[in-house]
Order: structure tokens, then sequence, then C-alpha cells
């Protein structure tokens, strides 16, 4: 019931899902319709059934819920290890980002079973017996589950996240104490995998004007650096009732985030330096 | 690059559809709905406190309507709304001030809302029933 840290598996199996209509305001190109599936090569013995979301922009249908079995003798233990054995061994075409396999790139963000992770971080045997896999939630999708980045970027460069600096460079290193480098701590770590934006259900509703997690984690990351010259230009760019405001502490992102960060945190660490420099 | 009208082409991913929910979300709804619920609730006290000021016909009308069925029903989800609502605010006057960011402490101190509300919430009602005798 109480949960510790992101990596901790849900429990309660009551509610897998909101009770909501499959197709509450979703959009008809966006709907998704049943797929085929597609079996496990002959010879397999321990076979795991994964739903996963396909869409194939060139095909002018609409995305769709492939099932594939995977041979759990012949695929590695993480979820992407599935996801390389589908593509090696059943359907060459299924398209998803990877590159580290290790959580620190934090290309192969993805919604497994509800929640978004790393697929490279996610055990197969912590998923349900039937396993779904889906894209970031609320992004527009590229191909299968891969997904449309452009506007997070862009929310990301809104804060500018560069040293930004009045003092004329000395030619040296800009030094900082122990204590003050120690601040950066749970912020510097951050991989932008958008797990957090993307689980926000305040970016779902206003993702046009709210930054969401992930960008205003960075934010703060910058703000609290303490070489850094331009807080109260930051601070300006922060104050709307949409870019910072619409965070109302739902906390879905430090639920999520697969690097045990904490963005909530750093979002109420901005908000009370918004009060400290009014007073 | 790719050209506007392929980006506006795209599908966009399921949201509240397939994200599971968790304490995080359900209590943050949850908060939302019973401040609506306490929106309506006023109404109602405003119902009641001008039948009570316009004469004894009218305020037994309104007493009869709330001692019904479904008028104790109402009375206590609002109750319950009231005391979830009033423990929510004072969990989110703590995130405010800057407490209780850790994960442990977001999952206790959400659970201590949800028995604390339901607590109060009988401790209201034992102490109005037996202040009727």
């Amino acid at each position: 019931m109480i949960i510790r840290s992101s990596n901790q598996m849900p429990r309660i199996t009551l509610l897998k899902r909101f009770p909501v209509p499959r197709n509450l305001g979703v959009n008809p190109q966006s709907r998704i319709e049943r797929g085929r599936k597609w079996p496990a090569p002959s010879g397999a013995k321990r076979i795991k059934i994964f739903e996963i979301y396909r869409y194939d922009p060139d095909s002018g249908r609409n995305p769709y819920i492939d099932s594939f079995e995977v041979d759990l003798n012949d695929s590695g233990p993480m979820v992407l290890d599935a996801l390389i054995w589908i593509k090696n061994k059943v359907d060459p075409t299924l398209t998803f980002r990877r590159s580290c396999r290790e959580g620190v790139c934090g290309s192969c963000a993805m919604n497994i079973d509800g929640t978004n992770w790393l697929a490279c971080t996610r055990y197969i045997s912590d998923t349900a017996t039937l396993a779904s896999v889906y894209p970031l939630v609320n992004m527009r999708i590229v191909k299968d589950l891969i997904v449309d980045l452009k506007h997070v970027y862009a929310q990301y460069e809104m804060i500018e996240p560069w040293l930004q600096s009045k003092t004329p460079a000395s030619g040296k290193e800009r030094l900082q104490s122990t204590d003050e480098r120690r601040k950066l701590d749970g912020y510097y770590e951050c991989i932008l995998c958008f797990c957090c934006t993307s689980g926000c259900p305040s970016h779902w509703w206003n993702g046009d004007r709210f930054l969401g997690p992930a960008a205003l984690l960075q934010a703060w990351r910058w703000l609290t650096d303490s070489r850094d010259e331009a807080k109260g230009e930051r601070l300006d760019n922060l104050e709307d009732p949409f870019r910072l405001y619409r965070c109302h502490t739902i906390l879905n992102c430090t639920r999520t985030c697969p690097k045990g960060l904490n963005p909530g945190k750093a979002i109420a660490e901005i908000k009370r330096e918004m009060i400290a420099r009014r007073s | 690059m790719s050209n506007s009208a392929v980006e506006q082409r795209r599908p966009k991913s399921p949201n509240i559809q397939i994200y599971r929910p968790q304490l995080t979300s359900v209590l943050s709804i949850a908060n939302r709905i019973s401040g609506v619920a306490l929106s309506i609730a006023a109404v109602g006290l405003m119902i009641w406190l001008i039948a009570a000021a316009s004469g004894p016909q009218s305020y037994s009308a309104v007493q009869g309507a709330l001692g019904s069925l479904i008028g104790q029903i109402a009375l206590l989800a609002m109750t319950f709304a009231f005391f979830f609502h009033l423990c929510g605010g004072i969990r989110h006057l703590a995130w405010d001030a800057g407490y209780g960011f850790g994960l442990r402490a977001i999952y206790a101190s959400g659970w201590a809302v949800v028995v604390a509300s339901v607590l109060l919430t009988a401790v209201a009602w034992i102490a109005a029933l037996f202040m009727r005798g």
C-alpha cells in the first residue's frame, strides 16, 4: 500500500484503468482497433503474450493492438529484450527507440501495464500476465512505439537549459563549494525520457501551455545552480498561470520517474522561490 | 524536417483511457470532486437557512426532505466530502510549504487522509445521533 520508491510495482489490482469510455475525447484518427495475433515460432516452450500498440503511417490505417507470443526461454529478462526478440524473430517492422539498454539514455520510455517506465529496466517477470505495451501516453505517434518529442523538447528549450552568467569568464573554472554542488543532486540526473511529463494529467489537459514536470525540474536545476546568474529572468519567464501554476501537485511525476527523481518537489521549490522574491 | 500536414495526421496515444489509477492521481481528482460537492452543499445550506428564516412551515418541509433516506445519504456524502476536502487541503498546505515530497511520505499522507476523513465522518455522525437523543 505504501510506495517507498518509484521502482516498486503497483500492488492494488482492483482498478487497472479509470472507468471512462475507451474513446472518450479521442479523435477518430487516434481510435485504436484490433490488430492480429503473431504466434511464437514452433518449439517455443515458455510463452508470454505481449499486447503492443502499433501504428503504421504509410498504411492509412488507424492505430491497432497486435498480440505477440514471446518465448521467454529465448529472450532476455527485460521488456526491451522481449521487444528486440519480437523484432528479430517475429515481426521486423516493429519500431521502437532504444540505445543504452541500461537506463541511462531514456530512449525506450514507454507505457508498460499502464505506467510509464523504461523498457530496459522493467523486468518481464514484473509485468501482468497479459502484458500491455503502449507508447508514452498523450503524445503524437510517429510509428508504433515512437512518439514525436518535438513539443516537449520545445518546452525544454523554453526554460533555457544552459548556464547564464553576467560576470565575464575568468579563464578558469567557475568553482562551487561542496554544499552548492550538493543542491544539484536529484536534479542533474534527469535523462529527459519524459515519463513524468507524459504521465502528468495536468499536462494531458493543458500540455499546450503548461511546461510539464520534466521541463520544470530542469528549470529548478538551473535556478538552484550557484554559478547561474539569471535567476530573476528565469523566474519571470515562469511567472505565468499556465507555464508553472498548472501544476496541481498530483505527483504522478514522482511516482513514475524511472531514475527515482522528484519533479514534484522541484516544482514546489520553484513556487516557493516565487513567493520568497516577492517579500 | 517533416511537414506539418504529416504531423497533423499523426494519431495521439491514449492518456486517461490506459494510464493506471494511482493513489496520487485518484486523491487529486477526489479532492476536486469533493470540492465541487461542497459548492453544491453550500447551496443546500443556504436553502436550509432561508427555510428556517421564512417560517415553521417551510422549515419543516426542508427538514422532512433532509430526514428522508435520500436526504440522509446526501448529508452523509456531504459530511465525508467536507472532511476529505479538509484533510486533503492540509496535505496540500504541507506540500506548498515544501514538506512531504518523498514517495513514502506522499503515500503515507495519502492513506492518512483517506482514513482520517472516514473516521471524522463516523465521529461526527455518532455525535449527531447522540445529540438528537
